[in-house]
């Protein structure tokens, strides 16, 4: 396959954006266009390079990470988390969560009702506040290219169905209907601590940032040490 | 006898007060009280002798009938109401039975004309291919009527309010899929009654046109010729309905459907995340994403601090000062430390803008060293930050464009 990087004219900020985990979908329409005109280029290139794109036919690109690296880490299980009280809440009043999820928007003066009536769901992926609410899940889903945000409105994109998907994939899942009616007792699951996921160091509540350097240094010339 | 030419003169002179009653008679029946109350409102000037002498005519005309046994209440007479709806292009979709009722006729009539042209009956023969085409009439009209109500059935569904459930908007759709669309499908399969039927009476009259060669004519091949072209046409007509009704409802349920088991499966994952946990999602079925990019802001020197501790760095060998020799110009300033610039940030509570006030105190700062403590400070959990108009500030080296932030104290804290 013969690749023509003269018309690949978007190849940098596309790698860029993609390589950070971000989907690019019609939101994004000049990025969009470029990598739908010469998909099998983008394709074939970063083949080439060790990333895997895929081209999702309901209108987005994104990587599929390498296995070893992409364990399903906290956020998506917070994402995924938050893509079905959404869907609950939405039907439960009434509304349609496939014409919000899929395209539709949501307010950010719904969150506080959301975070109320889900509490006890939200506190099992560490969001208790509004802030941590709009911070480790709003946030990264503009980040990763699942919503856009203005003024206040949140708008979810094509991707979404990546999280819509999982949706099917449960329901289509008897295991795990099997085990919700078991009344075996089941162990409640110790979750990562994924802070260095946000901060390259992570702090203790009363340590000041130069104690968490000295300490990690420490950390890291033990380790040396052991190795050696 | 009622006489037509007066039904229809009174349709077309009373057409501005029949069609808004058409649309309540579309819901059900009208009481006396109500047809007056109707009729009252749309003629101002008439008076309830008006009214009165107008019910009176539409009765007598046929166009209003009784209900049975409620001889109260009146409905407009099926007959003109179909007429009316024809008119108002307004379809009832009907029933696939009605066409399976209609395709057995077809049969028996095809049975008919087999047994007058043995016995050469030329009138009968005449007489029941007349009945077979003005039957295969029926069934094209009833199909271009069928195809119209499930225009209108998807239209509906397709405009009403995208906020209700799913299931309630499509209701319509999804009954109309499983008894009309589902039981056509059945009805026009190559082994179906529709087709089966069809075959039966082309077989008839092909035979008969032959058979007109062979032993004579008794009716006009002419009239064989267009009965079965018409039948050919009903044949392809049923098809191109059902592959509309397909293409019109099928995404449509389709959607239904997804809808309902993504609801379902997101009920599911609750139900199992409350019960074991956020683990209990089957993790093969999440989205893997790369992680978004860091949102950490260091300093040059925290970085290479950093990278020292956790890659095998080759350090720079250390340059300690000699305990004899004396330091040339000024003494190096310790590094602010975290905690002191919270506490100086804390004492200076409210702040207008931090970064005027970073600059204040750090006036000889580097910008990137300004622009962490911009970022630890305007985060750091004990302060209540509003975000300020984005302008420009001058650094030491830079001019430096941000949306700064006002800080204060946190509601509910009081001052020491």
């Amino acid at each position: 396959m013969n690749i023509d990087l003269k018309e690949l004219t978007q190849l940098a900020p596309i790698f860029r954006e993609l390589f950070k985990g971000y989907h690019i979908s019609r939101s994004n329409p000049e990025l969009y266009s470029q990598l739908a005109g010469q998909q099998d280029q983008y394709r074939g290139l970063f083949k080439a390079l060790g990333y895997e794109l895929t081209c999702d036919s309901r209108g987005f690109y994104y990587f599929v990470p390498e296995q070893m690296g992409a364990q399903v880490n906290k956020t998506a299980q917070r994402l995924a988390l938050f893509t079905f009280i959404l869907v609950e809440h939405l039907a439960d009043q009434g509304r349609d969560p496939l014409a919000v999820l899929d395209g539709g928007s949501l307010g950010r003066d719904e969150l506080p009702a959301l975070l109320e009536k889900y509490r006890d769901l939200f506190l099992q992926a560490e969001v208790t506040t509004q802030d941590e609410l709009e911070e480790k899940v709003m946030r990264r889903l503009t980040q990763l290219g699942f919503a856009s945000e203005d003024n206040g409105i949140y708008r979810f994109l094509a991707p979404m169905h990546r999280f819509l998907d999982v949706c099917l994939s449960v329901q289509q899942d008897r295991d795990l209907a099997a085990t919700l009616h078991s009344s075996l007792p089941l162990p409640t699951p110790v979750l990562l601590d994924e802070e260095a996921e946000d901060e390259i160091i992570s702090l203790a509540a009363d340590e000041s940032e130069e104690d968490a350097l000295a300490r990690a240094m420490a950390e890291e010339r033990d380790a040396q040490e052991i190795d050696a | 006898m009622i006489d037509p030419k007066r039904v229809l003169r009174a349709l077309a002179e009373h057409w501005t007060l029949l069609e808004p009653l058409c649309e309540r008679f579309d819901a059900g029946t009208l009481s006396l009280v109500e047809l007056r109350n109707q009729l009252a409102a749309q003629l101002p000037e008439g008076t309830p002798t008006d009214v009165t002498a107008l019910l009176d005519q539409w009765i007598r005309l046929d166009i209003l009938v009784p209900v049975a046994k409620s001889p109260n209440r009146f409905e407009l007479n099926a007959q003109i109401h179909d007429f009316l709806a024809y008119l108002r292009r307004e379809h009832r979709l009907g029933l696939c039975l009605e066409i399976e009722a209609y395709l057995r006729h077809l049969e028996r009539l095809a049975g008919y004309i087999k047994d007058a042209f043995e016995v050469r009956d030329a009138a009968d023969l005449a007489r029941q291919l007349r009945l077979l085409d003005m039957r295969v009439r029926d069934v094209l009209k009833k199909l271009a009527n069928d195809e119209q109500a499930l225009v209108a059935v998807a239209e509906r569904a397709k405009t009403s309010d995208r906020q209700i459930p799913l299931r309630q908007r499509y209701a319509e759709v999804l009954a109309t899929w499983d008894e009309y669309v589902e039981p056509m499908i059945q009805l026009v399969a190559a082994d179906g009654a529709f087709e089966q039927g069809v075959y039966r009476v082309e077989h008839v009259l092909l035979r008969l046109l032959s058979e007109q060669q062979r032993l004579g004519q008794l009716v006009d091949d002419d009239l064989l010729l267009r009965t079965h072209a018409r039948i050919l046409e009903m044949q392809t007509t049923a098809q191109l309905t059902l592959r509309r009704a397909r293409e019109l409802l099928l995404p449509l349920r389709e959607e239904a459907r997804r809808h309902n088991a993504v609801t379902r499966g997101a009920a599911l994952a609750l139900a199992a995340i409350r019960k074991k946990g956020l683990d209990a999602v089957p993790q093969a079925s999440l989205p893997l994403f790369s992680r978004p990019q860091s949102t950490f802001l260091g300093t040059a020197s925290q970085v290479e601090a950093y990278v020292y501790a956790l890659a095998r760095f080759e350090p720079k060998p250390a340059q300690f000062p000699k305990a004899h020799s004396s330091r040339k110009g000024e003494a190096p300033r310790a590094p602010r430390t975290a905690r002191e610039m919270i506490e100086r940030c804390e004492q200076a509570l409210p702040l207008p803008d931090l970064m005027v006030w970073l600059l204040e105190q750090e006036p000889e700062g580097a910008t990137d060293e300004l622009l962490y403590w911009f970022s630890r400070l305007s985060r750091d959990g004990r302060f209540q930050r509003e975000r300020l108009e984005r302008r420009d500030y001058l650094t030491r080296e830079h001019q430096v464009s941000l949306s700064s932030f006002a800080l204060i104290k946190p509601a509910g804290t009081t001052a020491l």
